[in-house]
């Protein structure tokens, strides 16, 4: 099934509602479990950094636009945070021992790891524009 | 999310279930936590009924080993699922944590006085 669906929401309180969304909507599209998991962990980091580490405490308006086609999932996250640098996001050491492992700092990785597009822009608008893209695997995908 | 302990000899077992995320990371951090600081170093997470985990559960988890193994104990890891395994292996956390196929073998990993 391919589609469009948008959710808004304004508080980390709201990943639960943001994680159902997202879920249903790639059951819905016809994704696989591993491409469900695989969104919804990039979503879930994405969208913890933005409510953490872009508007802070009070939390801020989030549009979360999910787009199914055929052979791709695409989840469009927009905020009105200070802009984002992904370049500027340290790489986590995963050579190091356990003792100088730093707790946190792995939720950007991941989203990189476990989708297969990642871009992000400031638009005209002032807003952060994240775009999260997920390959479907061909013999699992409903028309 | 729900977690709670079993004692088995000297070894906890901390039994997990339902999703970690950045909303539910916080409560297994504060449990595993003041279990720890209770004098519990010899510790198992059975993730056999864990479905989903985030960073936030990894910070959680994270936190934990070093303060066991700080008092000469351990946090080891049983029943990972196939995801929860793979954000583990993708953190690299493979290499720095000790991972069990089943909680026996784990608990039995801290030696035979241990889980006497």
């Amino acid at each position: 099934m391919t589609g469009s669906a948008e959710l808004q929401v304004l508080a980390l309180s709201d990943l639960d509602t943001v994680a159902r969304f997202v879920d249903f909507s790639c059951e819905r599209a016809g994704a696989d479990a591993d491409s469900r998991f695989a969104l919804r962990l990039a979503v879930e980091e994405s969208f913890s950094n933005i409510m953490q580490h872009g508007y802070g405490a009070d939390g801020g308006p989030v549009t979360v636009q999910l787009h199914a086609q055929h052979d791709r999932i695409s989840v469009t996250l927009r905020d009105r945070a200070p802009a984002f640098v992904p370049e500027q996001v340290p790489a986590p050491d995963l050579a190091a021992s356990w003792q100088q492992r730093k707790v946190g700092g792995l939720g950007w990785h991941l989203v990189r790891q476990v989708m297969d597009e990642v871009s992000y822009e400031r638009d005209a608008e002032g807003e952060n524009v994240l775009t999260l893209v997920k390959y479907l695997s061909g013999g699992t995908i409903r028309s | 999310m729900n977690i709670h302990f079993e004692s088995r000899g000297d070894v906890s077992i901390v039994i997990i279930s339902g999703s970690v995320d950045s909303l539910t990371a916080e409560a297994v951090l504060s449990e595993l936590t003041a279990y720890v600081v209770a004098g519990h170093l010899q510790l198992v997470a059975d993730l056999g009924a864990v479905d989903y985990t985030s960073s936030a559960g990894l910070r959680a988890l994270l936190s934990t080993v070093k303060a066991t193994r700080r008092g000469g104990g351990d946090l080891r890891l049983a029943r990972a699922s196939p995801n929860v395994f793979k954000v583990l292996e993708l953190s690299g956390f493979t290499t720095i944590m000790k991972l069990y196929d089943e909680v026996d073998a784990a608990v039995a990993s801290f030696g035979p006085s241990a889980s006497a």
